[in-house]
């Protein structure tokens, strides 16, 4: 019988931090000492009052609740149409438009660089034809959109898709809704994105900002990105930091285009919502405060709306396990919870199966209830900003500001972001704290559990298989081999004059400093794809067409220039 | 092979799949742990890989992959080492691989297929336990 007895560890399971998430070294409870210096009128203000720190409307969540939104993005254009459908039904209100990897590094499914990633974490959207197809019988008018990719070729290509797609079918481009990320320096520092040189991708993100700007109001064309920098290993501080240097520089490229910040109207940052619930909600509310004073301050803002951050989410998709994957389930509604507490404006929740494989239906249809049940039987959104005025949450907004502050400082010295990018800085410190969370977690410094703490022993049970089992699977080789059979086919069937016109048109533009924007409408309404709308810009630089240098400039795209010149 | 010779690996990523973190963490593991580890950055081609492998004088490629394609991958690199015949060259891979891919890789004879957050141990013992059995 003695071998039956158990021993109770007392200890087991304690806590090994004293410090968030980002490293801010906590005290074991916080009082009113610690939050006098913080002015109520100057470093919060009502909700709807300057400088917004406890949310941007009067009546929070009562007068509209967060746009619910997953990127939306399977293999083929007709899956996809199929699953937007489903998914709005169930109260889904922002589509997240995406691509395969391929087509978000700048090249076309019949380039030979394609094969291995074709139609993996989407569709190979490469022309108007495909968009049509995907985004049948949905409503272009009052749905927002948001393009989510990670290249400065994809943004403006697909914003242009979606303008032609719009004139095509007769409907007011006014009235397109919802946003790019168009964020030059999280397409070099995180993808090392390939379509184009960080000075292209400059002028190119502004020439999208600038025509939407004029043409179609109600898109926001810019939201620097700060969850990209963060799961690739920057902190809260330099996620934040970094999407308000980015919005800084931007902000001042454009009042050289001749458009002021109340021009240009309310600000989105996509953040990220990570694992550390206080910090996450003290991020987003440093975040709208932050943005408030430099827009007012620094970049003149005189309007309201200017000084408005919107914050658009998506949850930490490296947060999420493989291992006993029903475990994110309580990862992703924690973070939805610090999302809500936090007020933001958009939120894309990752899927309990995201670490397997491409997110199924049931896992998304999940993520949506939960937030249902936060709304509907939690109670949550009914009061804004609920945790204001907690010494502790009060107390971390304004370390975090500091701390930001002080980064800014820091990136300014060094010349601004962009310099700081092309530096290789930003890497560094990126790395450096990759390395740091790295190390904490083989010292058992940061425990994820069922990875380096409460591991299972023996056989995985049948909630956690079925999880397993579910998620969405990489297309065949056979699959593949017709769309490069359909690309191929594509291009040929195009009314090849019409094309070359429009081809040379965007090639002068771009030469002559002219806005690219609409050359590129014209150009997709011609039949011409991303991976020549790019090769094209890139031509016009005097650089090769092909980003990867594997194949030569089409004949038909070479003719284009030579033959109208 | 000299028995003091570090072992020499090479962490690949092959098309445009844009997810690094594993790789990178193995990177840091690998050289931890003492052997010598390359990596090729992202956006590479399987030749380009096999002949970095043989300049390199590796032991092993690691190749890392987050789109679920990872039969594909390992085959195309395997047939450009057949190619160069330097099939002594193992290959073992990381990422979004499922159950089923396992079981094909294993078949092809790719060993070692790991998925997110395998304890790096697990990795390291494995890549050793490959090369002894390469000698």
């Amino acid at each position: 019988m003695k071998d039956r007895n158990v021993s109770v560890d007392r200890k087991f399971g304690h806590m090994v931090r004293t410090a968030t998430q980002s490293h801010i070294e906590l005290k074991p409870h916080y009082g009113p000492e610690d939050v006098k210096g913080i002015s109520y009128e100057a470093d919060r203000g009502n909700p709807g009052e300057y400088p917004f720190t406890r949310g941007l409307y009067p009546d929070m969540y009562r007068d509209r609740l967060w746009l619910k939104s997953f990127i939306v993005s399977y293999s083929t254009p007709e899956e996809t149409n199929e699953a937007f459908r489903k998914y709005i039904a169930n109260g889904m209100t922002d589509l997240r438009l995406l691509a395969d990897l391929p087509t978000q590094s700048g090249i076309d499914p019949d380039h030979p660089f394609a094969w291995n990633s074709m139609m993996c974490g989407g569709v190979a959207t490469y022309a108007l034809p495909v968009y049509d197809r995907m985004l049948e019988g949905v409503p272009m008018e009052n749905v927002v959109c948001e393009l989510a990719h990670s290249s400065i070729s994809n943004f403006i290509y697909f914003y242009s898709l979606l303008v032609a797609l719009m004139e095509n079918r007769g409907l007011d481009i006014t009235q397109l809704r919802g946003n790019s990320i168009n964020d030059p320096v999280r397409a070099k520092l995180v993808y090392a994105s390939p379509d184009f040189p960080t000075n292209i991708a400059r002028r190119v993100c502004l020439d999208h900002i600038e025509y939407s700007v004029r043409h179609t109001p109600k898109w926001r064309p810019f939201a620097p990105n700060g969850v990209d920098p963060c799961q690739g290993g920057m902190d809260a501080v330099r996620e934040l930091g970094g999407c308000l240097a980015v919005a800084t520089a931007i902000c001042s490229d454009l009042t050289e285009r001749g458009i002021s910040i109340d021009d240009y109207g309310a600000m989105v940052f996509s953040l990220d919502a990570e694992s550390d619930f206080f910090e996450t909600i003290a991020k987003f509310r440093a975040a709208r405060m932050m943005w408030a004073k430099l827009a007012r301050e620094k970049l003149g803002a005189k309007t309201k709306k200017a000084m408005q951050l919107k914050i658009g989410i998506r949850t930490s998709g490296l947060s999420l396990q493989s291992q006993k994957p029903l475990n994110n389930a309580a990862r992703v509604t924690l973070q939805i919870l610090s999302c809500v507490m936090g007020g933001v404006n958009s939120l894309d929740a990752s899927s309990i199966d995201e670490a397997i494989g491409l997110p199924s239906y049931e896992a998304r249809v999940f993520n949506l209830d939960t937030q249902h049940i936060i709304t509907h039987e939690a109670n949550v959104p009914l009061v804004a900003d609920p945790l204001a005025g907690s010494y502790y949450l009060e107390w971390l907004t304004s370390k975090l500001e500091k701390r930001v502050n002080t980064y800014l400082d820091e990136v300014e010295a060094r010349g601004g972001i962009f310099e700081c990018l092309e530096s290789g800085w930003l890497n560094g410190i990126m790395e450096e704290n990759r390395l740091r969370i790295q190390r904490e977690k083989a010292d058992g410094k940061r425990l994820i559990v069922g990875v380096n703490a409460f591991q299972d022993e023996g056989e995985e049970g049948p909630i956690n298989g079925a999880i397993r089992g579910v998620a969405y699977k990489a297309p065949p080789e056979t699959l593949r081999e017709e769309r490069v059979r359909e690309v191929k086919a594509f291009k040929e069937g195009r009314d090849q004059e019409e094309l070359k016109r429009s081809l040379k048109q965007l090639y002068d533009d771009t030469k002559d400093g002219q806005n690219v924007t609409r050359p590129i409408i014209d150009a997709a309404k011609t039949g011409a794809t991303l991976g020549e709308v790019t090769g094209v810009i890139r031509l016009a630089y005097g650089i090769p067409y092909d980003p990867f240098e594997q194949m030569d400039t089409p004949t038909y795209v070479h003719q284009s220039l030579e033959d109208l010149k | 092979m000299h028995k003091d010779r570090k072992i020499r690996i090479l962490i690949a990523k092959i098309g445009c799949d844009i997810h690094e973190r594993g790789a990178l963490t193995l990177l840091y593991t690998f050289r931890d742990a003492g052997m010598e580890a390359i990596y090729t950055g992202r956006y590479q081609t399987p030749e380009a890989v096999a002949t970095a492998a043989i300049d390199e004088d590796v032991d092993i490629i690691a190749l890392s992959d987050h789109t679920g394609s990872m039969p594909i991958i390992a085959a195309s690199v395997l047939e450009e080492l057949k190619k160069r015949n330097v099939e002594d060259i193992r290959i073992m891979t990381g990422g979004l691989i499922s159950i089923d891919d396992a079981k094909v890789l294993d078949e092809m004879g790719v060993w070692g297929n790991y998925a997110p957050g395998t304890p790096l141990d697990v990795i390291v013992e494995h890549v050793k336990t490959l090369v002894q059995g390469n000698k």
